[in-house]
């Protein structure tokens, strides 16, 4: 091709773009030798794939973005409804019929408390951080009263509306509620209104925020998601606590606060006789039991899938599936366990003890859900059904402390067995494609950060303990101080007339519907309390077939 | 290049053609489709292939997003279905259990009657349109029995689908449950079965839909997304701002339920012969509480479903903003109610604290994508005084007996929150969830925002003309209505019925002996002897 065709072309060229720079680019690169408007057209053809291109992209990120943002509103609304609702029955059921209307006030008070409290500070504390700084490692520090949430969803140009958009706000604030309303079952039956308003002001404002800052927030000390660490590592052994759906972080703290509380409050009258005896104090109905594990098994499907936080990726649908599926196979196996352990060694078919061992298997499988092979869900929720079982019998007996619907047992204990757990099973590949791009880096395999049964290092294993000694001492500290506080000031604990004739008709709380409701008010309920001591390791040993506790409606 | 397809003709395209096409890098099936179709010269082929190009991203980018936004409004009416659950079980937690199967089957019945009655006639008349036609202010007239919505979902090419498809009539149809099972509660324990199932149908295929029209379709005389004159509202150029019907669901059903308890009168031994108040107290709390978390739980479809898309980014901001207003003004009104009834009574009340909680999410139902959420926390707050106030009011001097307090519940408080929604309404946030019309994207410049961030109060008159309209249509619809089935003696069973009990009485044949095996204790009409008013508010 000769000198002059070109520049005839670039003339045309520049003719039809009216761009000289533009016309020497075209000419350079596409074949202008058939005519001017071919090369132009040329030209244009690619421009079009490529905007095409775009265009789908970035529609396709906005529908992505809407997606996550749906999926996680109804996470939220799973936990919040089902679980919150599981919650109150499940305590409802649980305690002595004369406090029921007590117990359920309390539980649909520590949703409203948490909402203000959690509003006010509780998602500052947690995850709140300036416009391109972080926080510091211990806790959050920005975004009070949702301030910054409501700059971000204003101005989108900030870009940080995926990660304190409103959406964000609900679906932690029902993850506060649930560590909150853990409690409520372990002080039951004796704890004032007043310690128990100040007490979930508290822990939905400050103590659990802290936590979920540690181990969530890509500032805290201890987080998966902090890569401050030279070469994008987290801060912890490069490694930081796997810790998926907060079986410590909800679980763990919520535990060792019913713990504290428990402790400190002291038990209810006529639980222990003189000699140290248990007395059994059964709970009023089983129906209602039954009917709170199953709401809270439905909850828990925003629970752990849910804390996926997105859906609107190949391997985000795939983490979120594969959590559903060991969540479910978790509880199933430890409820099947705890029945097969009480038969073995009691001979009776326990319906109350089984709704304890499936919870107990959804507590141990938040942690490691994302992470573990189903077949090791089925092992975690074996393990589950034995920590359960044995936990209750050492806080009970050895502990001596009572306890009413086992929180200690189910969150503290089996929340600590599903924290080691993947230290000990997290599958390498997993690991890798969860927590791969986070503070875990892509070295996964290469640095041994999975299970040790798999042949790791053992360096998750090792946060997993550092995070679980964290949240023990730190809720053991603040907790301890707070109830003991109001135990010197003598407002933690219901007066003994009171407490004898049971909350619900003294004059804190208004009577006026016939107590507990759902089932006959049971004056042997009554005598139970103060009845020949049994041995049996739970306060439900008359459950199942004999059902002797639990009238008509078993 | 292959020399094989230089070779061939292909349609219309000759050899030279196809060539050039392929210098372009157009892929070869590509090229068959071109061709194929009819393009003359390489250029009008090019043409043809970059504009189909950029209409297949848009297709497959639209369709994703549809698919979004009807799964989204689908899961939503599964939620605020839930809140058929709640009702009922709240309801029945409320009454004495002599009355509790009869109540739980009313609550059934309702959704059953009001199916086929929004089926058939509702829907049409809430937001049926002719398509190329103007319709009317006051009332829809096309698309009964779901015939337009069955053509335009078999045709692909329309745009129907999103505006009238089966998942539109499915969310309103479950709005429309919620707000004739508002009324059970209050006719409860004395209301015949007849009659409620006529009350039932003529609400949920003629009443409400009628208010649905109003506010919200796009030819409601009274709607903020009527765009007919110049792309304003007809009201004041703004419209009603009820954004998932404090007004339109909440007080349609308070008034109702006024009307239904007063024109049936009070149960018998409800008022002594002096006028004194009786305490008729429900008989689980358990029940109560129950039904309170299925409602809050379904509410979260309520209110934030009620955008109908989030398949877009300012979509999501609103939907998700919604939700955190509904839990803030719920935990606020559960806390106002707290602290007010220990304040005036000195003791924790959890019922109260219920109907606190209940206060709140109807009060924010109406402002929630348009207040910032420390207003959703005020909302809930007075909600909760308010509830307390109307409820005072409706029984001791009123004299109206409303078993479940639907009346002050719905009526009271959701007039409160139609209204507040005027005096707190935020101008950026109004822009954005009614920037589709004209009024709404001009809103900050128009000063049409709440009057308490200075705006001309344009909203709060509008919603002022809501909150009377949707009185007096009510209230005259459903008393007429009451009053002639009360004339005729089918409202009311018979004195020795309602004694009994409705239970035990032969109209149903109850399983177990009463709702929960709670045996009744309190012999009917010595009911008097309880201590205590109903609701904690006696003297």
């Amino acid at each position: 091709m000769s000198g002059p065709v070109i520049n005839d072309c670039i003339q045309e060229v520049i003719n039809l773009v009216s761009d000289a720079s533009l016309a020497q680019k075209i000419c350079d690169k596409y074949d202008c030798s058939l005519s001017a408007s071919a090369c132009v057209l040329n030209y244009l053809a690619k421009r079009e794939r490529e905007l095409s291109l775009d265009f789908s992209q970035t529609a396709r990120a906005e529908v992505a973005t809407s997606l996550d943002v749906a999926y996680v509103l109804f996470s939220a609304y799973l936990i919040f409804g089902p679980m919150q609702l599981g919650f109150t029955l499940l305590c409802a059921g649980a305690i002595r019929s004369k406090n029921s209307m007590n117990v359920l006030m309390k539980n649909i008070l520590d949703a409203c408390t948490c909402a203000i409290g959690f509003y006010l500070f509780g998602y500052a504390f947690s995850y709140g951080h300036k416009f391109g700084q972080s926080s510091n490692g211990f806790i959050g520090n920005w975004n009070f009263a949702l301030s910054y949430t409501t700059e971000v969803s204003s101005n989108l140009a900030l870009g940080d509306f995926q990660t304190q958009g409103w959406h964000v706000w609900l679906f932690q604030w029902a993850f506060c509620v649930v560590a909150t309303t853990i409690v409520s079952g372990a002080v039951a039956e004796r704890c004032t209104f007043v310690a128990y308003l100040a007490y979930s002001f508290f822990i939905s404002s400050f103590v659990y925020p802290v936590v979920a800052h540690w181990v969530w927030s890509p500032d805290g000390w201890l987080s998966a998601f902090n890569t401050g660490a030279a070469g994008g590592y987290a801060r912890i052994l490069r490694t930081g606590a796997i810790d998926f759906a907060g079986a410590g972080v909800v679980h763990m703290t919520g535990g060792m606060a019913a713990l504290m509380g428990a402790w400190i409050i002291g038990p209810r009258i006529g639980r222990f006789d003189a000699s140290g005896k248990v007395n059994e104090m059964k709970g009023h109905s089983a129906t209602l039991v039954v009917m709170g594990t199953f709401l809270l098994w439905f909850g828990y499907y925003g629970f752990a899938p849910g804390a996926n936080l997105t859906i609107a990726t190949m391997s985000g649908a795939v983490v979120v599936s594969r959590v559903a599926v060991n969540t479910t196979l978790s509880a199933a196996t430890a409820g099947l366990v705890t029945l097969f352990v009480r038969y073995i060694k009691s001979a009776t078919w326990d319906t109350v003890l089984v709704c304890s061992g499936c919870l107990g298997g959804l507590v141990s499988i938040s942690a490691g859900c994302a992470v573990l092979e189903p077949w090791a869900a089925v092992l975690c929720g074996l393990g589950a059904a034995i920590v359960f079982i044995s936990s209750d019998y050492m806080v009970l007996y050895k502990m001596k402390i009572d306890d009413p619907v086992g929180a200690v047992a189910l969150h503290l204990f089996c929340g600590l067995w599903g924290l080691i757990f993947p230290g000990l099973l997290a599958k390498p590949q997993y690991v890798l494609d969860v927590y791969g791009d986070h503070g875990l880096g892509t070295n996964v395999r290469a640095a041994g950060k999975y299970g040790i049964l798999y042949g790791g290092h053992g360096q998750v294993l090792l946060c997993q303990f550092i995070e679980a000694l964290a949240i023990c001492a730190w809720v053991g500290t603040m907790m301890g101080t707070f109830f003991f506080i109001f135990k010197v000031a003598k407002q933690l604990r219901v007066h003994v007339d009171q407490e004898l004739a049971g909350l619900d008709v003294t004059k804190q709380v208004v009577e006026q519907y016939d107590t507990g409701g759902s089932v006959a008010p049971q004056p042997p309920a009554e005598r139970a309390a103060f009845g020949p001591g049994v041995t049996t390791s739970a306060f439900y040993s008359n459950g199942g077939e004999e059902a002797v506790g639990y009238g008509p409606n078993v | 290049m292959s020399t094989s397809l230089t070779a061939t003709d292909i349609g219309s395209c000759n050899a030279a053609t196809i060539l050039s096409l392929l210098q372009y890098g157009i892929q070869k099936n590509d090229i068959q489709t071109l061709c194929e179709d009819g393009c003359r010269s390489y250029q009008d082929c090019v043409n043809a292939y970059l504009l189909s190009q950029t209409a297949a991203a848009n297709a497959k980018a639209s369709e994703v997003s549809e698919s979004l936004d009807v799964a989204f409004m689908l899961y939503n009416s599964y939620l605020v279905f839930m809140m058929q659950l709640g009702f009922a079980v709240l309801c029945a937690g409320s009454l004495r259990s002599k009355n509790c199967m009869n109540i739980l089957l009313k609550n059934v019945l309702d959704s059953c009657v009001g199916a086929i009655g929004f089926y058939l006639f509702g829907y049409a008349f809430a937001y049926g349109l002719k398509p190329n036609d103007d319709g009317n202010g006051f009332i829809g007239n096309w698309n009964f029995a779901l015939s337009y919505t069955t053509k335009v979902s078999h045709d692909d090419d329309s745009d129907g689908f999103s505006k009238f498809g089966w998942h539109n009539f499915f969310f309103q149809w479950s709005f429309c449950a919620a707000a004739t099972t508002i009324l059970s509660g209050a006719v409860a324990e004395r209301c015949n079965f007849a009659a409620y199932l006529l009350y039932s149908f003529f609400l949920s295929s003629f009443v409400y839909p009628v208010v649905v029209h109003w506010v919200w379709s796009s030819q409601g005389w009274l709607s903020a997304f009527n765009t007919d004159h110049d792309g304003n509202a007809s009201i004041l150029r703004v419209g009603a701002v009820d954004f998932a019907g404090s007004g339109v669901v909440h007080m349609t059903g308070g008034f109702a339920s006024l009307m239904g308890a007063w024109i049936i009168g009070p149960r018998v031994g409800r008022f002594a012969a002096d006028g004194s108040v009786n305490e008729m107290k429900g008989h689980s709390a358990t029940l109560v509480v129950m039904g309170t978390f299925l409602l809050w739980f379904g509410w979260f479809g309520f209110n934030p479903g009620s955008n109908l898309v989030i398949a877009s980014t300012t979509a999501t901001r609103i939907v998700s903003r919604v939700a955190v207003c509904t839990a803030m003004s719920g935990g606020a009104g559960g806390v106002g109610m707290l602290l007010y009834k220990y304040v005036t009574t000195r003791s924790w009340d959890t019922v109260g604290t219920c109907n606190g909680v209940l206060a709140g999410l109807v009060a924010v139902t109406s402002g929630c994508a348009v207040i910032e959420p420390w207003a959703a926390i005020i909302c809930g707050l007075v909600a909760a005084v308010i509830f307390c106030i109307v409820d005072h009011f409706t029984l001791y001097v009123l004299k109206v007996d409303d078993p479940v307090s639907a009346f002050p519940l719905h009526g009271g408080v959701g007039m409160f929150g139609v209204l507040f929604t005027g005096l707190l309404a935020q101008a950026d946030y109004v822009s954005e969830v009614y920037g589709s019309t004209e009024w709404g994207s001009t809103a900050k410049s128009g000063k049409r925002y709440g009057i308490l961030y200075g705006g001309h109060g344009q909203i709060l008159l509008a919603n002022f003309v809501e909150v009377l309209s949707i009185i007096g249509w009510s209230c005259f619809m459903m008393g007429t209505f009451f009053f002639i089935l009360n004339k005729i003696g089918l409202l009311r069973v018979s004195v020795d019925a309602e004694l009994a009990g409705l239970d035990i009485t032969n109209r149903l044949k109850s399983g177990t002996p009463a709702c929960n095996g709670v045996p009744e204790s309190s012999q009917p009409g010595s009911s008097g002897d309880r201590h205590q008013g109903e609701k904690g508010l006696g003297p």
